[in-house]
């Protein structure tokens, strides 16, 4: 015979109307205090070696150019390069990133024509160099932190164009604008201020637990890394936006956010929109866990 | 006003954000009126648009992470199994292997299987940790109650598994030697 104690929890309509009456929304709110954290709620270094207090890999990775290649001859020890932008099938010569590049460029060219485009996005007089390097940001006439797809997106809508955020010509342009910071490090400032706040946002959520398995992102990312998951082995977070949007074979162009809906879905976790305010606080934590490591684009993943 | 009219704001996607009812938090990836709610992108080649398919699975009755979702992690149960577990041994392996049941191959060594996963220990000689069925089924069921901070799902608390699929479990566990 089975008896069950303590508390019995029905998500019923009515609760949640109930709950949904007192509570005033706020779209920035803090995650919800009453949802279970991945412990401890780690403090990060928002460099990506800050990777020493956690995977401690970076030592392997920290420079692409000298990887040690007995490691990724060792199935057990391969992980630890971090390589994630030349996953198999990788190849050099050309993938479908190099196709994205091109469709990329002649979209920002044709929205550009006239140099709205541009300066809608933020580019000085610079250019696009180094662009990509200082996203997400805060955006004054939004008055919140905006991701760079995010922006092109809003940028797009300007001229007319439709580029939802994740769609592949809205990461076509994003592949191509990083292309202008190919080799140059990531450096977003969360230290004070909006993105300070969002990085301190991402940093709990990324510790939240949710879904059907009630696992955080954390459950896999920091207290995980270098196991098994089936044939998948979890890797550090740290530098990972810098090959973001990346070619994927299933999934063609996929941007950052299209990948947190993956590893939401795959841990049965109901997905959001890319853009939700979530995701972005998640997309500041993540990038500034990349600061200091140079944007390597276009790459490839299985 | 309600946070689900709050959200259309961001609702760019062509996919409606509000549900039907006023019982789905914004922001989700969803499509209220579709038999599963629960929607997948995909990315369509020079398009400026996702294109969009349902789940395998409605994932909309478990909390996520968007701000206006206040649903709570459900609290961890207690559960008294008393005497055995009575379960099935054959149908316990089937719901180990099962990727849309138990999958506990994805973190635990099991016999006969390639690729097994090293998160969770190995459950390879399971009976000669000698464990009690009630203790077994308590740990499928919801871990939590023996260690708040596990990574194993709640299986009993969530919903995932009956409480005959986790006597089934009990039973194939316990004949593993
Ligand atoms: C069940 C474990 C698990 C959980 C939980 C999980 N992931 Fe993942 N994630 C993986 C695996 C496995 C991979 C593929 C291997 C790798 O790149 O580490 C991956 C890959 C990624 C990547 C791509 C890394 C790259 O550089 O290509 C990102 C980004 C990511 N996850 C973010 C998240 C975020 C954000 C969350 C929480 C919303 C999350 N993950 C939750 C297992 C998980």
């Amino acid at each position: 015979m089975i008896r069950i104690a303590g508390f019995p929890l029905v998500w019923g309509a009515s609760t949640l109307l109930g709950l949904a009456l007192v509570q005033p929304p706020a779209l920035s709110a803090e995650p919800a205090p009453y949802r279970e954290m991945e412990r401890p709620l780690e403090t990060y270094i928002p460099h990506a070696s800050g990777d020493r207090k956690f995977s401690n890999t970076y030592r392997y990775w920290k420079d692409p150019k000298n990887l040690d290649w007995r490691l990724a001859g060792n199935p057990d020890e391969n992980w630890k390069l971090n390589w994630k932008f030349m996953d198999p099938p990788f190849n050099q010569a050309i993938h479908g990133g190099h196709f994205a590049l091109d469709r990329g460029e002649s979209l920002y060219k044709f929205l550009n024509r006239g140099g709205s485009f541009a300066a809608c996005l933020g580019a000085g007089k610079g250019g696009l160099k180094g662009l990509r390097t200082s996203y997400p940001r805060y955006d004054k006439t939004l008055k919140r932190v905006v991701g760079l797809e995010e922006k092109i997106q809003i940028c797009g809508a300007i001229e007319g164009r439709v580029l939802e955020n994740g769609s592949y010509d809205n990461s076509a342009i994003s592949l191509y604008i990083a292309g202008f910071s190919k080799g140059m490090p990531m450096r977003i400032d969360v230290s004070k201020g909006p993105l300070k706040e969002a990085f301190e946002r991402g940093r709990r959520l990324y510790h939240t637990r949710a879904g059907r398995m009630n696992f955080a992102c954390a459950t896999c990312h920091i207290h995980n890394v270098g196991k098994h998951l089936r044939g998948n082995t979890v890797t550090t977070p740290f530098g990972d936006v810098v090959h973001f949007p990346v070619y994927r074979t299933k999934y063609e162009l996929q941007s950052l956010q299209l990948r947190f809906m993956e590893c939401n879905l795959d841990t049965g976790t109901q997905p959001l929109l890319p853009g939700s305010p979530a995701y972005t606080d998640l997309e500041v934590f993540l990038s500034a866990l990349s600061n200091g490591y140079a944007v390597t684009v276009p790459s490839e993943r299985d | 006003m309600l946070p689900h009219l709050i959200a259309i704001g961001w609702g760019v996607l062509g996919l409606a954000v509000c549900s039907l009812a006023a019982d789905l938090p914004g922001n989700l990836a969803i499509d209220p009126t579709a038999a599963i709610k629960t929607q997948v992108p995909r990315v369509v080649p020079n398009s400026g648009r996702l294109q969009w398919k349902p789940h395998s699975r409605d994932l909309t009755e478990w909390p996520s992470l968007g701000y206006q979702d206040k649903r709570p992690t459900p609290k961890p149960q207690v559960t008294r199994l008393e005497g055995p577990s009575n379960g099935d041994v054959a149908r316990g392996l089937g719901i180990a292997m099962d990727p849309a049941r138990g999958n506990c191959v994805a973190c635990h060594q099991l016999p006969g299987d390639a690729w097994p996963g090293t998160v969770g220990n190995p459950l390879l000689h399971y009976r000669r940790y000698g464990h009690q069925d009630a203790q077994v089924y308590q740990q499928i069921f919801d871990a939590r109650v023996f260690n708040p901070n596990s990574v194993m799902p709640a299986y009993g608390t969530f919903g995932i598994l009956s409480d005959q699929d986790v006597r089934d479990l009990v039973a194939f566990l316990q004949s593993l030697d």
